[in-house]
């Protein structure tokens, strides 16, 4: 395991449109999260948390800055290079869980390494080890509107988890759930980071930023404050 | 003070000597409330001249097991039936000094910082102190309790920001 963070934002800015009406959303914001690390980022709404997970996860190109994600500069990979690592490292948890309605809970977790061209049995042991993970196995065969909104969002998880990503990328993912649901989706990105991922949250609930090795306060798209990583005791 | 309460909630359970109250106590609150053995005693005693406990005899080793009585589960009962009320709690000094910060016109938005920091790490000592935790449901939920109140601060601290930052007040003093 190489000491490298699996991800790095190094002065990583991000304006949206030009001249007297642009905007930045992000402002030279440096950050690295390590295997192993739960990172929380907390902020008003505005203060650039949602574009800060869209930057780490590829999902949008910065102004000036480079991230890096397993040790690889994202600037210099074309859009299919892009792509290919996206979803092969990168796992993404929204509050819209995004499962596909017509895709049983196995076969939504199944997707995205099908379509990294793993076999579908293969991808089949692998989605079935993911809902394991979740503590799903039972409602595999199940639809979306089957099952109830946390299991839906454990779901979205396993997704999130499948195959080898050690990077996990989650925006609100409690959602709307009740505090003991929600503390259920903190305890699995927790046990993951314990096994060796690394993962970013944005929340806005304290409650579930409290389960991170180290909280980073955004304000006007810049850190403004961050609780120090707690001793290493896990 | 509730620490004679809660003896009785210990005490209705069956006769108990005082040291035994006094792990009990702190294995329900989660260690959150230490009390010394001297104090055990003393409440113990006042309890005694009040009729709410009787000591039964000596032993041996000079411990005395102590009995609820009537009064005692009286007491007991009207303890669990009556809310807490708001002025019996202890002022909060952090609600002071933000109030103070203001009304003497000093920079807040420092103070509020440094606190949302502080308050944050708490936070994540707590959750990983729930985490670590194997112990029974009430030191469970009164770790819970302070999940919440650390919650509930920080949720004040983004309030008083907004607040602040929305206050003409306060931003003719920035300018």
């Amino acid at each position: 395991m190489s000491f490298d963070p699996v991800v790095r934002l190094a002065g990583v800015s991000r304006v949206h449109g030009d001249g007297p009406q642009a905007v930045a959303a992000l402002r030279e914001v440096s950050l690295d999260v390590a295997a192993g690390e739960l990172v929380a980022v907390m902020g008003p709404s505005g203060s650039g948390k949602s574009t800060l997970l869209n930057l780490a996860g590829g999902l949008d190109r910065p102004t000036s800055g480079e991230v890096v994600v397993e040790g690889r500069p994202l600037s210099g990979l074309s859009a299919g290079d892009l792509a290919g690592l996206r979803r092969r490292h990168v796992g993404y948890v929204f509050q819209d869980l995004n499962l596909i309605p017509s895709l049983t809970a196995a076969e939504n977790v199944m997707l995205p390494r099908e379509l990294d061209g793993v076999r579908m049995g293969q991808a089949r042991r692998e989605a079935m080890a993911a809902l394991e993970e979740v503590g799903l196995a039972e409602v595999a065969g199940r639809f979306p509107e089957e099952i109830s909104g946390g299991q839906r969002q454990r779901v979205a998880i396993a997704r999130a988890l499948v195959g080898e990503r050690r990077l996990i990328l989650a925006d609100e993912p409690t959602g709307a759930l009740d505090t003991p649901t929600g503390d259920d989706v903190l305890q699995l990105l927790r046990a993951r980071c314990d096994a060796g991922a690394a993962a970013l949250l944005v929340t806005h609930e304290p409650r579930y930023a409290g389960w991170a090795d180290r909280v980073v306060f955004l304000r006007d798209g810049a850190i403004a404050d961050s609780t120090l990583p707690l001793e290493s005791a896990r | 003070m509730a620490i004679r309460q809660g003896l009785l909630a210990l005490l209705s359970q069956g006769p108990r000597y005082g040291y035994q109250l006094r792990a009990e106590f702190e294995a329900s609150t989660g260690a959150t409330w230490p009390l010394n053995i001297g104090q055990v005693y003393t409440t113990l005693s006042r309890m005694e001249r009040d009729g709410l406990v009787a000591p039964g005899e000596q032993d041996d080793q000079g411990r005395v097991v102590y009995t609820i009585t009537e009064a005692g589960r009286a007491e007991m009962e009207r303890w669990f039936g009556t809310p807490v009320a708001q002025s019996d709690r202890p002022r909060d000094e952090l609600v002071i000094k933000l109030a103070m910060a203001v009304t003497a016109a000093a920079d807040v938005r420092p103070v509020i910082q440094a606190q949302r920091v502080a308050t944050m790490r708490t936070l994540q000592e707590l959750t990983r102190a729930k985490r670590a935790s194997v112990a029974g449901p009430a030191q469970r939920l009164v770790l819970d309790s302070m999940i919440f109140q650390a919650e509930a601060e920080q949720r004040w601290l983004d309030h008083c920001e907004a607040v602040l930052t929305a206050s003409p007040q306060t931003q003719e003093r920035q300018t």
